[in-house]
């Protein structure tokens, strides 16, 4: 990792704070942190960091707003971090354009997994050029609406395509069940979680060596899924 | 109205009888002495009072004094008197027919009066007799409102009560009420306030003391009703606290010792290790480190444990059902229980075409987590804890999680999930007492049972849970062929 990449901490409790600061600067990283929402935001436009670790619990405002608000403006990845029970928050938060999302407390190997993750799939104005999608032995091409596995051609239905190239158009990033839906089905059908999962099995199926253990079309439990183009060790959850 | 009219013809028959009388008399004139017309002319005058009350009566009794003095005595057909033995026997006659139309129509009275209070009493007594095991406001009101329909006759009535709830109930049911101002309002009374009011409309206006009477009873009854229904509610809530109150106090002795233990653990590796003591390489080091690792996510279940427990205490455990894969569940708690199920064989037995149920994944995880960690807690190392799941009936799914540890006697079976009931003496086995109730807590949550039972070669934990998500099963995509 080169010794460049700024990370912004907001949260407010300070003994986080202070173990994310020890730990992230042992790992070569140039750490800012701040304690509250809007001294965050204005750190994030003075600074221009390459990573946002935020927590969502903060005491001047909302951290789903402050999520919306660095998205007005930044593509810089986003981390959010929140407790256990609180989906309901975390997936506000993924919807209004966090990156990833982590549960405290959490293990110093899953934070740098997400870290890693986050900070190699932020390369901001995508190169309109770039129409295909690699991972492992698999080719998406989002413009010839084709996929290859070892070089064979992959049949998939229109359905099926579609919740692919959405995924991988997205690759690192958790995507909740609600906006999978809605790219793919539309609105009135982001209530029909168990679509996905038949949909879901089907690709796995199509797609991955061991449906059972995926390497790619990753679950993200409890909150939607997340397509992963490098190997899975990266990103597997050690809490 | 109709009493009016029953009373007009009262007296018109009273007055028709001394005419038909004084009739027949009057062709037997010459030859019954004018004493003994008197004498039989008495007997109408008791029969009407008795027949019609004492109004008539005394018509009757002045009817018969005029028509005997008119067609009795001499002159005949005036009603002058010539001699004075005559008008000594008039005067009598008089005087005896109103005493007794007075005798007779007090007793009449008497009787009726008497068998009106036999008829509240009744009333009154069926009123408390239905009124006696409710304790739900609408159905005292409606108790109320009957029992008035049958004591009582009116077009329309309402009773109200007072306060914020407004509750109100009809009579006839669900009928409009009429514009006019009721005829007969009466409040219930309860000890402090005035509980709501009773409202009647009717035809005649004016109510007779005795209904006036009647309806304030039956209102007061309501208010007794009213009020021991509410001081009910206020017991049984008063009960409920301090229940809750008596568990918060186990739960603090239980949690204080619980967390304890693996921060013990933590602030003892930590500080060695910060003291320099240990070399780097030292095997010491890792171990003392694993065991902090190991007992803060010991810590995080409990939390989660403390957290479902209060939260299944207050009621407010409402289970976000979506439609979940099984497998994915029990998955992703055993990669977060990756280092605690290392020392078992952990055997996942679930069929592909497992169909979805549908659960808080939250929820059910912490379920999983609790099971398998209790199964694990037992079961000596290298045994098989295996989970499995299929379709039963009823559209429910059964899940099993056995391990191969001893048996549980018999009489703990049943009482395992209840709150602090440990098994085992608790300095050998450590938990909260928590992690199993807070199990039958979210799978009751969820509509299904669990329960435990000693198998041939362990111990298991079975629950069900319903396939169904309010009677339907989950929806299938619609269907599409292959095209790239």
């Amino acid at each position: 990792m080169k010794n460049s990449t700024h990370i912004l901490v907001i949260d407010d409790e300070p003994q986080i704070l202070r173990a994310l600061r020890t730990i992230l600067t042992a790992k070569n990283f140039r750490v800012s942190t701040a304690s509250r929402g809007e001294e965050g935001l204005a750190l994030a436009a003075a600074t221009l960091p390459d990573l946002i670790i935020l927590d969502l619990g903060l005491p001047d405002m909302d951290g789903i707003e402050v999520c919306s608000r660095l998205r007005e403006w930044t593509r810089c990845p986003i981390v959010v971090l929140s407790v256990r029970d609180s989906e309901r928050e975390k997936v506000a938060a993924l919807d209004k354009g966090a990156d990833d999302y982590l549960t405290k407390p959490f293990g110093i190997d899953e934070l740098m997994a997400r870290v890693r993750v986050a900070l190699r799939h932020a390369t901001p104005p995508r190169d309109p050029e770039v129409t295909a999608v690699r991972a492992g032995s698999l080719v998406i091409d989002l413009a010839w609406h084709t996929v290859t596995r070892d070089g064979e051609v992959v049949k998939l239905t229109a359905t099926e395509f579609n919740l692919l190239a959405y995924l991988a158009a997205n690759r690192g990033r958790v995507l909740t069940h609600q906006s999978i839906l809605t790219h793919v089905w539309g609105p009135e059908d982001a209530d029909h979680t168990e679509y996905l999962r038949v949909y879901m099995r089907q690709l796995r199926k199509k797609l991955e060596a061991d449906p059972e253990k995926p390497r790619h079309i990753l679950t993200e439990p409890g909150i939607g899924y997340r397509f992963i183009s490098e190997s899975q060790d990266d990103v597997a959850r050690t809490d | 109205m109709r009493i009016m009219y029953r009373r007009l013809a009262g007296y018109l028959l009273a007055v028709a009888l001394i005419a038909a009388i004084t009739a027949g008399f009057s062709a037997l004139r010459a030859i019954l002495d004018a004493t003994l017309v008197a004498l039989l002319l008495l007997i109408p005058v008791g029969i009407s009072t008795a027949a019609w009350g004492l109004g008539p009566g005394i018509t009757a009794g002045v009817c018969a004094f005029l028509s005997f003095n008119y067609f009795f005595i001499r002159p005949y057909y005036t009603f002058t008197v010539h001699r004075s033995s005559d008008l000594v026997v008039l005067l009598v006659f008089l005087i005896v027919g109103v005493v007794i139309s007075q005798l007779v129509g007090r007793a009449r009275a008497a009787v009726q009066a008497a068998s009106a209070r036999e008829r509240e009493a009744t009333q009154l007594y069926e009123l408390s007799t239905s009124l006696a095991g409710l304790h739900d406001d609408e159905a005292i009101l409606r108790t109320v409102a009957e029992q008035l329909q049958a004591a009582l006759a009116w077009e329309f009535l309402e009773i109200r009560l007072a306060g914020s709830t407004g509750l109100s109930v009809r009579l006839p049911a669900g009928s409009r009420l009429p514009f006019r101002p009721a005829e007969l309002v009466i409040p219930i009374q309860g000890v402090r306030a005035a509980l709501g009011q009773v409202r009647l409309w009717r035809m005649s206006p004016s109510a007779s003391v005795r209904e006036g009477q009647l309806l304030r009873t039956f209102a007061s009854q309501a208010g007794l009703a009213l009020e021991r229904a509410s001081l009910t509610q206020a017991e049984s809530r008063a009960r409920l606290l301090e229940e809750s109150d008596r568990f918060k106090s186990s739960l603090l002795s239980s949690v204080s010792h619980e967390l304890r233990t693996p921060l013990a653990t933590i602030k003892a590796s930590s500080s060695s290790l910060r003291s320099g003591e240990i070399s780097w390489e030292s095997p010491a080091r890792a171990d003392l480190l694993a065991a902090i690792d190991d007992e803060a996510d010991h810590l995080n279940m409990l939390v989660g444990n403390l957290l479902d427990m209060s939260r299944i205490e207050s009621g407010a455990l409402k289970p976000q059902r979506k439609w979940n894969v099984l497998t994915e569940v029990i998955e992703s708690v055993l990669a977060r229980m990756r280092h605690v199920v290392e020392d078992h064989q952990l055997v996942l037995d679930i069929p592909e075409e497992m169909p979805l149920v549908p659960v808080d994944f939250v929820q059910m995880e912490q379920v999983f987590t609790n099971l398998i960690s209790n199964s694990i807690k037992f079961a000596p190392p290298k045994t098989v804890v295996r989970v499995q799941a299929r379709v039963g009936s009823d559209s429910m799914a059964e899940v099993q999680v056995s391990n191969q540890g001893p048996p549980v006697p018999a009489e703990h079976l049943e009482r395992i999930f209840d709150k602090f009931y440990r098994v085992t003496a608790a300095d050998r086995v450590t938990g909260t007492g928590l992690g199993l109730s807070i199990c039958k807590g979210i799978i009751e949550a969820h509509g299904g049972s669990i329960w435990a039972e000693n198998l041939s070669d362990g111990f298991a934990f079975n629950f069900t849970l319903p396939l169904r998500r309010d009677g339907t099963l989950p929806p299938t995509p619609p269907g599409e062929t292959e095209v790239a």
